[in-house]
């Protein structure tokens, strides 16, 4: 923006000189000196309001600063403090009022660290109603009630397009979708509406080449974006990918690992007869790389147990794999439990020649069992993929509940809280 | 976890599945003894298994 020669005027309270940035526009000014609120819309100059504040304030961007916003600059000419009390509390926010010759008034507002860039807008918005709440319909996007306050105009510094004072108020209403937020002020009959963009600090900061950093932004602001608002999408969207990987991984396993039968048959046992129940398989061949080996045991159990003892044994090295397995099967009339079969997967076997040691026992009065044994090797563990689908669906259950965290946040500031939604949705939140 | 993390965590959970599957890993209780003499093959009653000796009721309905 050019440098151009402000307009100047003597302060009729104080005497002081006092500069007019936003030529014809400006229909009030704040002296600088003594902070007298003057008329500047007539050449007379006359006092609006003397200053009441007991604290001089001073704004984290002075007045006369110029920042790039948009592809335009505007230059800070106001600055005014606004606040708002309900049931004995109260908070206030900043609000700058930024000039461009070109391209008019903009503000900026901040509360607590959190910065939004606002528009004034000509068109209206249209009411409507979304997920059960009051909304209004503007430029194409749904924007959900928020809240209702009566702000009140508590400090001035600089000059606006109005006829400001402190102790002004107004009755405002916001409806968000963030990162945006649609305003409406009201006072005297006339409605205003506004868009305000959220806008990180440090933006702010490189806008107007301020020194330093933002001060950290505290809580949840109406139309702070969700840093997990994209997240949860695209995460649900890579578990799926990664799921369909699974499946791929899956698939290439079950023909890797096929299974092969190298050894089975069938054998009978009896407790009651007193030898020495252990006895071996003969030998059979696992072949290929180091892979597991899954013994399964199939037997005729009735309302009883058989507990298996086996040795996979080495026939070259000696080298054995000790493991056991129960077998229990119990059924009456309100139901069954347990099962006639089990199996169990050895772990990365070498290949050799091997046979097995067999020693099942049971109870001295048991009857007779059958059971056959298949020996087989390299089959797929899907206990792993199992676990692996298990475990891929925890990054996108921690975003979904991070960002229903986020959003309850939110809304808990809202006067259409969860909780209060509707008796404010009756009462429509108005409090104009 | 933002995307590219979790692309990392799935692939790295991915590999190690491929590992377990390839190694032929097992959630199994097996007790690897590396030594036992040809002996055994005449004399099967003669080794002691670690998980013997279950003579034992165990439950059931």
């Amino acid at each position: 923006m050019p440098a151009v020669q402000a307009k100047s005027i003597s302060c009729p309270n104080c005497g002081g000189p006092v500069e007019l940035r936003g030529f014809a526009h400006t229909l009030s000014v704040v002296c600088p000196q003594c902070h007298s609120v003057l008329d500047a819309s007539t050449p007379e100059v006359e006092i609006l309001q003397k200053f009441q504040a007991k604290t001089q304030i001073a704004p984290t961007i002075a007045l006369g600063a110029r920042g790039k916003f948009e592809n335009a600059t505007y230059e800070v000419i106001g600055f005014q403090i606004r606040e708002v009390s309900e049931s004995g509390d109260s908070y206030s926010w900043n609000e700058y009022l930024l000039f461009n010759p070109y391209h008019g008034f903009r503000y900026l507002t901040e509360y607590n660290g959190h910065w939004n860039f606002v528009h004034v807008e000509s068109a209206l918005p249209e009411q409507s109603r979304s997920a059960g709440k009051l909304a209004m319909q503007y430029g194409g996007k749904t924007y959900l009630a928020f809240d209702s306050m009566k702000a009140s105009t508590v400090y001035v510094l600089g000059e606006f397009p109005w006829r400001v004072r402190t102790g002004d108020s107004v009755a405002c209403q916001d409806f968000v979708s963030p990162p945006s937020m649609l305003s409406s002020e009201s006072s005297s009959g006339e409605i205003t509406w506004s868009r305000a963009e959220y806008m990180p600090g440090s933006q702010v900061w490189q806008a107007f080449k301020l020194a330093g950093s933002p001060p950290p932004a505290y809580g949840i602001f109406a139309n702070q974006p969700s840093p997990y608002g994209g997240s949860v999408g695209s995460s649900w969207s890579t578990w799926l990918w990664l799921n369909v990987a699974l499946a791929a991984l899956v698939f290439l396993f079950m023909v890797l690992s096929p299974g092969r039968v190298a050894f089975s048959d069938h054998y009978a046992y009896s407790a009651r007869l007193k030898n020495d129940s252990a006895f071996v398989t003969p030998t059979f061949q696992l072949d290929g790389r180091n892979a597991n080996v899954e013994l399964s045991i199939h037997t005729d159990l009735d309302n009883n147990w058989a507990y298996f003892s086996f040795a996979l044994i080495n026939d070259q090295t000696g080298q054995t794999f000790d493991f056991a397995r129960e077998v229990s099967y119990y059924h009456d009339s309100d139901g069954n439990e347990g099962s006639r079969s089990n199996s169990v997967i050895v772990p990365s076997v070498p290949s050799g020649q091997y046979y097995l040691r067999v020693e099942p026992e049971m109870d001295p009065g048991a009857p007779f069992v059958r059971y056959d044994l298949e020996v087989k090797r390299n089959v797929p563990n899907y206990g792993f993929f199992g676990l692996a689908a298990l475990l891929l669906f925890i990054p996108p259950v921690i975003t979904t509940f991070r960002k229903g965290g986020f959003e309850a946040a939110r809304w808990r500031e809202s006067d259409y809280a969860p909780s209060l939604s509707k008796s404010s949705d009756s009462g429509g939140g108005d409090d104009d | 976890m933002n995307t590219p993390i979790f692309v990392i965590y799935g692939a790295m959970l991915l590999g190690l599945t491929g590992v377990a599957e390839y190694q032929g890993w097992s959630w199994s209780r097996v007790n690897q003894q590396k030594v036992l003499p040809k002996s055994i093959r005449d004399n099967p009653g003669a080794y002691r298994s670690s998980y013997g000796g279950y003579s034992r009721y165990i439950g059931g309905k």
